[in-house]
């Protein structure tokens, strides 16, 4: 976190008109957007407005065709250890023979962690998100909701300024959707890192973020972005009632049936 | 549920029985001149005598010493050349035809040209062998290594894992189920091979002993050598099988 040593008012992340096209396809439209250092941001929009785009761009999985994302002050030219990435599809972003692990394993290889050192790293990785009875067991011995607990273990390992979270629990049931945005915004606490997170889920995206930013499709842009004046620690219950989570959920729901009209 | 599968075992082992039992009888009613048909007790007298005298063991280690080596070159050959071209597009682009050529050539068709080079040697009937086995596991090891699920790669470039890395971790544990498969294929061409090429070579193993003893009516000693060959194919299977159990357990059913 030290090693860029910038001014506080400086963003971590900073969309200076993004354009992308792809195979003569315009996918985003010039995108302006500032994202602050230990901020949690949540992208909202109809389907095919380029949510998941914009975080491919800060992956480094694509370059932008005009302008340019900045990352600390310089261009992002390609994925970087720092920047961790948890997909939405857990079952194909894990290693299936790997152990639970091994999976966790896979990032601190990748990052040299000298091999005396893993096995307290991924024990304490494991157990942070719960999984310590599970070590041994491989993905498909594991429930849905453990897997992306596993992935999000490995992203972790990686000790990532920025998370991002590409509809991480689009595919879980309800319960274990609220009972992994709490551990998420726990982590995203403790480790005081700048998320960004993808949602279809509108409550979702008010219950965890700072700002919510909302695209409109074809082709993508910022349409509108809102602030989340709710308090901290959020609950499920009391935060899903408090007059401004209602407030923002209906404007936003009015926004999202006008862009997709 | 094991229970069953005790059962379901027991009635396979009966079925083997029946089907020798069959056997005796018709050798005993002389449906074909024993001369061409001994019965079971007289082939399984023949293998007897044979591993007592130490002779048929030599055979047996003849052949399959040659299906284990042509089989081992021929893995390593298939998965190291396989590799190589599941990595690249460009190489399978550029090779695949060439190798759809290659492919269906049957390995008898080989022989001769394997003659040529390498005289009615060792080696010819390594490389023979080679070449046959060598096809399942290449374009096994082709197909595993070019479907590796794309997000793995992503995952891969999201890690920062290197080129060798994501050869090493990613695509070749990937690879391993088709691989497996290859090397099963491969193990049955290695050992087909082997006889063939014992016979066409006059090398000491199972497959001249059949032939001489084909050729001298020594049927008994004949039906031996086609029982061990039976038990060789049976035994090598089981270990490999045993091998990709313990390496595949990931794919095995939670619980």
């Amino acid at each position: 976190m030290d090693s860029l040593a910038l001014p506080t008012c400086e963003p971590l992340i900073r969309f200076c008109g993004v354009a992308l096209t792809l195979g003569g396809r315009r996918i985003l439209d010039p995108i302006a957007l500032d994202i602050g250092r230990g901020e949690f941001v949540c992208v909202v929009g109809p389907s095919g407005c380029g949510k998941t785009t914009l975080l491919r761009l800060i992956a480094g999985l694509y370059l932008p065709t005009e302008g340019q994302v900045l990352y600390g002050g310089k261009p992002v030219a390609g994925p970087r250890q720092d920047i961790a990435i948890v997909f939405q599809d857990y079952g194909k972003a894990l290693l299936p023979w790997r152990t639970a692990s091994g999976n966790v394993s896979l990032a601190l290889e990748a990052l040299g962690t000298p091999r005396a050192q893993r096995p307290a790293r991924i024990a304490a990785l494991l157990a942070k998100v719960g999984l310590a009875q599970h070590a041994d067991k491989f993905p498909g011995q594991l429930s849905g909701g453990m897997q992306q607990r596993l992935q999000i273990a490995r992203c972790l390992a990686q000790e990532p300024s920025v998370l991002l979270m590409d509809e991480p629990f689009g595919a879980l049931d309800a319960m274990t959707r609220q009972a992994l945005q709490d551990e998420v915004l726990g982590l995203a606490a403790s480790s005081g890192a700048t998320v960004f997170f993808v949602t279809h889920d509108l409550e979702e995206a008010i219950y965890l973020g700072d700002r919510v930013v909302a695209l409109k499709p074809n082709p993508g842009r910022v349409a509108d972005m809102f602030e989340v004046r709710l308090p901290r620690p959020r609950d499920q219950l009391a935060t899903r009632e408090h007059p401004e989570f209602l407030r923002l959920r209906r404007t936003l729901f009015d926004f999202i049936k006008e862009a997709e009209a | 549920m094991s229970a069953s599968r005790i059962l379901w075992f027991a009635a396979s082992i009966l079925v083997g029985l029946c089907l020798v039992a069959i056997w005796q009888l018709a050798a005993d009613a002389r449906l074909v001149s024993p001369v061409f048909l001994p019965g079971p007790d007289k082939a399984w007298a023949a293998l007897e005598r044979g591993i007592a005298s130490g002779e048929l063991l030599d055979k047996l280690l003849g052949t399959v010493g040659r299906m284990v080596w042509g089989w081992l070159l021929a893995s390593l050959l298939g998965i190291g050349v396989g590799a190589l071209i599941g990595i690249s597009p460009a190489a399978r682009a550029w090779l695949g035809p060439t190798l759809e050529f290659l492919r269906p050539l049957p390995a008898s068709a080989i022989v001769p040209v394997a003659i040529a080079f390498l005289g009615l040697s060792e080696g010819m009937v390594l490389a023979v062998i080679g070449f046959g086995a060598l096809w399942p596991m290449l374009l096994a090891t082709v197909h595993g290594f070019a479907a590796v699920e794309p997000r793995l790669y992503e995952v891969s470039r999201a890690l920062g894992l290197s080129r060798w890395e994501v050869i090493g971790k990613i695509a070749l544990p990937n690879a391993l189920p088709d691989i497996f498969a290859g090397l099963r294929l491969g193990l049955t061409v290695a050992l087909i091979l082997a006889v063939v090429g014992e016979m066409l070579a006059s090398r000491e193993g199972l497959g001249l002993w059949i032939l001489l003893s084909a050729r001298a009516f020594r049927a008994p000693d004949l039906f031996a050598g086609v029982i061990l060959l039976g038990l060789v194919g049976f035994a090598s299977a089981l270990l490999l099988s045993a091998v990709e159990r313990r390496a595949l357990r990931w794919r095995l059913p939670p619980g």
